[in-house]
């Protein structure tokens, strides 16, 4: 009996650290930021095409009278015990983020895009950050507590939310759900918005394909999926414009947000022969690695020339904040319509970030004018002649690439090195 | 030099259980309040704010519920195992094997009705969970392979494994290019039984009993109880250790499988390489607390989800997923540590030699 007491006890004290251990990593878990895709492909559906076209935004012309009187807000009120705070007449914006908001990135560009929907409509807006994307209790969870607190719009910026948040909106028919770059929406409450960045990623492209000496630009991507082909292929495409022997290589991280992966994979690239780096990821790590071999970088999300300022070149960076407005102010005075928003330049929902000084002047003065004639609509990334990796012509001297075949597309152009699974 | 010691009671405080949680849980609250002013929150505020998203109304206790389930069954496999002194550290993986099981029996059964796909999803995910723990089971028995390391590495491997699927044999067809599985039949999401707490629910109370009985009832419970605390009085008293280690891992990781089954039917709308949402580790934790004893794990369960879920839901007030994470952490820990104090005191003890006896088997504190 002896030794089992002892036994026990050290079990317990075992356990005890153990648990001690756990909490960590049990709490970590639910950060989810080792999960699955968050900034995936965009709108896509049979009439995706169409309505990407015409949905054009406006945020100035909205109606802040009428955004006072919410009755769905006091239904949900009133068996919430809790917040009774002032809410009940208020007419208010949460959004649902991935990570922690941090110092750039994804998350911080969605956030900064809060910021200016609250600023420009003067409609308060809450978050909840850290939800796990892969977890529907966890996204359920958090979207019944916004509910509960009389939020009337939901705003979710995850490929992940997409089947809660579906789910959540035939729920509560009264409350507005967007989701960011899913593809699905339905008649009423629930549309999907996401945006055009394979645009600025050509111009990127091109200065890139500018920098580089050894003709080799490195790639580090998350998911062998169309946003990030077709950004791949546009950034081939921009750096094929200035230097017709560049090539491309592409390295997978099957991850979004992992600064240890990133890194790795920046450096193989790097080791490899490239001297440029450029990447469909959320962390700054691809920009570190390039830092420290002397190499450049071209980041992604948000400008991010203070995290590596020698390799930093430029960035090709979301500005969901007039967006943002227009969905909540639409939602305050009645007026949202959901449906497959797929914003470009011409909208300003995606842009260039700063550019480094030592460009080339001639280069930053291509750029301008490409980025000029793709705010007026007149200059279209994929355009013939146009050939896939394997040589097959695509599209024809003159030909524009159909809103379809951009959307699914899941190839890789000319000059692209690596699978595309 | 005189120190403090834990030294074990002869008895455990009578009744010490709800003391000991309530002053456990109160200066857990204390400590927090001090940290949540720090970090510019109203301690109050957030305090009401996360019993009432937990326990608030039925909606929020059926939430709190709906994550009392995963969090019992995973706490119960962990007990499980315990019970003959063996850790199973891999349940996170069972869970996720248990799902993935679950998940493709869902694809060959897209036709079938509800209550027999779910019935067969709830079942393949047991199995699941069983033969992920099998391998470790066999190991640790045949040969002593440490079961600890092999069931924790097994659930990176799960992890992989979802990987692979959803990449390439599991790939949604109809995902526009998405890594992502398919989604699951409308047939398969498991009925609620009130609000947000599904039939789960009772899956896992009868489980909870069943199992329970067994290890305190029954002649098999005692010879595992037996076989923890001594292997050589177990194999004197003829009971065969390598079966019962065999036995036991599979029940758990059974378990575990079973828990990931009713996950993927009750909560998921398709397979994710996180639908076992830590569920598999924060089980160690409600398997501690409970002191590794299958009838504590509900309990431990239901405060456990209602920490988590509060912990959540008080970020939407603008307390940083850091702040909410520590203060989860701290609730839980303080608990913990109070179940400590009704089963050790604290002694001011003489240095060496003295009371050699009682300090041998515990720490300083």
């Amino acid at each position: 009996m002896k030794s089992t007491k002892s036994t026990k006890a050290l079990l317990r004290l075992l356990a005890l650290l153990m648990a001690f251990v756990m909490i960590a990593a049990a709490c970590g878990d639910d950060d989810g930021d080792d999960g699955s895709a968050d900034d995936g492909d965009s709108a896509v559906t049979d009439d995706a095409g169409n309505d990407m076209a015409d949905d054009d935004m406006v945020d100035e012309g909205m109606d802040e009278d009428d955004m006072a009187e919410d009755d769905m807000a006091e239904d949900d009120m009133a068996e919430d015990d809790m917040a009774e705070d002032d809410m009940a007449d208020d007419f208010s914006a949460a959004f649902l983020y991935i990570s922690p908001i941090g110092e750039a990135g994804w998350t911080w560009a969605h956030d900064q895009g809060r910021l200016h929907a609250e600023e420009a409509t003067g409609i308060p807006t809450f978050f909840v950050d850290s939800v796990n994307d892969g977890s529907p209790a966890d996204i359920e969870a958090a979207i019944r507590t916004l509910v509960a607190d009389g939020h009337d719009v939901i705003i979710g910026t995850s490929f992940g939310y997409m089947d809660t948040m579906e789910a959540m909106a035939a729920e509560f028919p009264d409350v507005v759900f967007e989701h960011v770059s899913g593809y699905k929406a339905n008649e009423t409450n629930f549309g999907n918005t996401f945006g055009k960045i394979y645009q600025p990623r050509y111009l990127t492209g091109m200065i890139a394909g500018a920098a580089t000496e050894t003709n080799q630009i490195g790639y580090v991507a998350a998911f062998p999926i169309p946003e990030v082909a077709r950004g791949i292929n546009a950034f081939t495409l921009g750096a094929q414009r200035v230097n017709p022997d560049v090539e491309v290589v592409v390295q997978w991280t099957s991850t979004w947000f992992d600064p240890a992966i990133e890194g790795d994979a920046a450096d193989a690239l790097l080791e490899g022969g490239a001297d440029v780096i450029a990447m469909h990821q959320d962390t700054t790590s691809a920009g570190l690695a390039a830092e420290a071999a002397g190499a450049r970088w071209v980041s992604y999300n948000s400008d991010m020339s203070e995290f590596a300022p020698d390799a930093y070149l430029a960035s090709a960076i979301w500005n969901w904040g007039p967006r943002y407005a227009e969905i909540i102010s639409s939602a305050a005075d009645g007026s949202y319509v959901p449906g497959f928003y797929w914003g470009g330049y011409e909208d300003g929902i995606v842009d260039i970030g700063s550019i480094a000084a030592d460009v080339d002047a001639d280069i930053v003065a291509q750029v301008e004018d490409i980025r000029q004639q793709m705010i007026d609509g007149t200059f279209a990334v994929f355009s013939g002649p146009l050939f896939a990796q394997d040589g097959t012509q695509l599209l024809a001297e003159g030909e524009v690439m159909d809103p379809g075949m951009l959307l699914g597309e899941a190839f890789f152009v000319q000059g692209v090195v690596g699978d595309i699974g | 030099m005189i120190r403090p010691v834990l030294v074990r009671r002869e008895v455990p405080v009578r009744g010490g259980q709800p003391l000991a949680f309530a002053v456990g849980l109160l200066v857990a609250l204390l400590l927090g309040a001090v940290l949540l002013l720090v970090a510019g929150d109203s301690p109050m505020e957030v305090y009401r704010r996360m019993l009432s998203a937990s326990f608030g109304d039925l909606e929020a206790f059926s939430v709190t519920l709906n994550r009392a389930i995963p969090l019992a069954l995973a706490g119960l496999a962990v007990a499980i195992a315990a019970t003959m002194g063996l850790w199973n550290i891999g349940a996170e993986g069972q869970i996720l094997f248990g799902a993935t099981t679950a998940a493709g029996i869902a694809q060959i059964g897209e036709g079938w009705s509800g209550p027999v796909l779910i019935l067969a999803m709830i079942v393949g995910g047991s199995i699941g969970g069983a033969l992920w723990a099998l391998g470790p089971a066999a190991a640790k028995a045949y040969i002593g392979v440490n079961e600890i390391i092999t069931t924790l590495m097994l659930n990176e491997i799960a992890i992989r494994l979802i990987r692979y699927l959803i990449n390439g044999p599991w790939k949604d067809p109809e995902g526009y290019g998405f890594v992502q599985a398919p989604a699951l039949p409308e047939q398969s999401f498991l009925p609620n039984l009130f609000q947000r707490t599904h039939v789960g629910l009772l899956i896992a109370i009868a489980v909870l009993a069943v199992i329970g009985l067994m290890v305190s009832r029954s002649s098999w419970g005692y010879e595992l109880r037996v076989a923890g605390s001594s292997g050589a009085t177990a194999t004197y008293a003829g009971i065969s250790l390598k079966r019962k280690i065999l036995t036991v891992l599979v029940l758990s990781g059974t378990v575990a499988g079973l828990a990931g089954g009713i996950e993927l039917t009750g909560n998921a709308t398709r397979l994710t390489e996180t639908v076992s949402n830590g569920y598999g580790f924060a089980g160690i934790i409600v398997a501690a607390l409970a002191l590794m004893r299958p009838s504590g794990v509900a309990a431990v369960a239901v405060l456990f989800g209602a920490v988590q879920v509060g912990g959540q839901s008080i970020k939407a007030i603008g307390v940083s997923d850091a702040v909410s994470t520590v203060l989860q952490a701290l609730i839980l820990f303080g608990v913990i540590a109070a179940g400590v104090l009704i089963v050790y005191r604290i002694e001011m003890a003489e240095p060496a030699g003295h009371k050699a006896r009682s300090t041998s088997r515990v720490r300083s504190a």
